[in-house]
């Protein structure tokens, strides 16, 4: 079963300027992480999420962006499932 | 603030929530400002290994189909921003 997710996993990791991936689910337990994203951030990650959602709770799962000087972390839900991506900002 | 291009609505935070200033869409909008201070206490304590202990947010977008909110937090307030996107029929942008 988790052999469709590792695929997805592996897929997200080989774009450039990925170094980390993580899947979750709605209670905050991670499904699947690879590169930086540590497993015990899934938790707070799906609680980015959720937090994100209640701003317009109407409209479908906004895409939150978290930017540091050199790196950015995307997360997006996608119905009771949380994905979350760790970059590095690329030079172009 | 109400000079940024596209701009449909925008807040500026005290660090605890409270609403200084407000406008458009977000004007008096004490319920997303308590979502948003929420938000940022929340990716403060996001993934330490991913992200060193020295490296703190800057900006966080959220992005909806057709418009995002970007917040920054400056000398102690927190900016909130709304503004559309503005696409036509057959791209998608996507903002990275």
């Amino acid at each position: 079963m988790e052999k469709e997710l590792d695929k997805v996993v592996e897929e997200i990791m080989s774009t450039p300027n990925v170094n980390g991936c993580l899947v979750a689910d709605h209670q905050g337990l991670c499904l699947a992480s690879k590169g930086s994203a540590h497993v015990d951030s899934a938790g707070i990650i799906v609680a980015i999420s959720e937090q994100a959602c209640k701003i317009q709770p109407n409209l479908k799962p906004p895409t939150v962006c978290l930017e540091t000087d050199n790196k950015i972390c995307l997360i997006q839900r996608h119905g009771t499932i949380t994905g979350a991506i760790f970059k590095q900002k690329g030079a172009a | 603030m109400e000079k940024i291009p596209d701009q449909l609505g925008y807040l500026i935070l005290t660090e605890d929530g409270a609403v200084l200033e407000s406008g458009g869409d977000l004007e008096n909008d004490e319920r997303v400002a308590t979502i948003i201070t929420d938000l940022i206490s929340l990716s403060n304590s996001i993934d330490p290994v991913a992200f060193g202990p020295e490296e703190k947010f800057k900006k966080i977008s959220i992005t909806y189909d057709d418009h995002w909110f970007s917040i920054c937090i400056s000398n102690k307030k927190i900016y909130v921003v709304k503004r559309s996107i503005q696409t036509s029929s057959s791209e998608i942008a996507v903002n990275v």
